[in-house]
């Protein structure tokens, strides 16, 4: 795996952009996509000290398999975990998450998103990014482990669409040799 | 495309005033694999499910590096943010077809960094390339035919 550069050096006004090659196949089509069908827009509040992983997969126990994705619409943590991409020396996965950086105390969210997720035996997967600024007002953001956030003193407002017909499912990906997730048919 | 001109109290407010009334139809969700441009990709999309007009619901992924513009007294600037694997935090946008030609930049986001900062800004059309994947959804805005003047 290496990264291209796509010289711009005397072509004004072109942005040089980067490529990278994983170390995996890659495979065609480069967009996977499925039409499903809205199901149901929830709007969710979780109450101070409420673990927010946990609650959100009681919430969507309720509806059955269905995939759908989500933002944050405001609220506080007292505590997350969140990882950033890294570089390691696996040749095979040269960028991975590295450890989880971990904040404690009072946390204000300013931005994030959610997929809802599954895996091949259905068990839901959430995947979230998000921002958010610590107590002494420094700022942060990546991949949010869910499981991990508490909700602080003021409640966590997060809005799902959720669709039938299709869900993300997980599955390996030969190209990144991560385990990604899909848009796959599912009978509702 | 309908629009509506509103008053208020019998006095019409603005011109530049539009108000479109409509309903969200289908839906469509993605992943795009490695270096696939995030605006191009979503354009592609709309055009091969036939959506004149789409929202993004939710967007997660993770970008070689960013490029995003902001205005300026002067213009446009853009900022690079170098990954790779600068996280796509969030993205907002229409997607639009009205008059035949896509918005140049029609998406905004907000991402983070390789050290956890923070940077907002429009996405710049073919400059943002899918790092592992994207996980995108979109939806179909579908404006209401015949509508009435709306009167505030």
């Amino acid at each position: 795996m290496k990264i291209s550069n796509k010289s711009a050096e005397g072509h004004p006004g072109f942005v040089e952009v980067r490529k990278f090659l994983h170390a995996g196949q890659q495979s065609y089509p480069r967009t996977l996509d499925l039409e499903a069908n809205p199901a149901e827009e929830l709007r969710i509040t979780l109450q101070p000290g409420t673990k927010v992983g946990e609650a959100l997969r009681e919430v969507l126990q309720r509806y059955g398999q269905r995939g759908g994705v989500g933002r944050m619409c405001g609220g506080t943590a007292r505590k997350l975990h969140y990882h950033r991409i890294e570089n390691t020396p696996d040749p095979n996965r040269p960028y991975d998450y590295g450890a989880p950086h971990v904040l404690e105390g009072v946390i204000t969210f300013v931005t994030g998103a959610i997929t809802v997720g599954q895996n091949q035996e259905g068990k839901i997967l959430l995947h979230c990014h998000a921002g958010f600024l610590d107590g002494d007002g420094a700022i942060h953001g990546g991949h949010l482990l869910l499981d991990t956030v508490e909700v602080g003193d003021d409640p966590l407002i997060i809005r799902l669409c959720l669709f039938s017909q299709g869900a993300f499912v997980v599955n390996s990906d030969e190209e990144t040799l991560f385990s990604l997730l899909h848009p796959t048919p599912m009978e509702s | 495309m309908t629009t509506s001109t509103l008053t208020k109290n019998t006095e019409t407010l603005s011109n530049d005033i539009r108000v479109e009334e409509g309903t969200l139809g289908k839906l469509v969700m993605a992943r795009l694999k490695p270096n696939q441009d995030l605006t191009e990709s979503v354009e592609a999309l709309c055009r091969q499910y036939g959506m004149h007009t789409a929202i993004v619901r939710g967007a997660i992924g993770s970008l070689i590096d960013a490029h995003l513009e902001y205005a300026t007294p002067t213009g446009w600037r853009e900022m690079e943010i170098n990954g790779p694997g600068v996280e796509i935090l969030n993205v907002f946008g229409e997607i639009g077809f009205g008059d035949g030609t896509p918005h140049a930049c029609p998406l905004q986001g907000v991402v983070a960094d390789v050290e956890g900062k923070i940077f907002a800004g429009r996405f710049v059309r073919g400059s943002n390339l899918s790092f592992i994947t994207i996980e995108i959804t979109l939806q179909e805005w579908i404006p209401r035919q015949g509508q009435q003047v709306l009167h505030a």
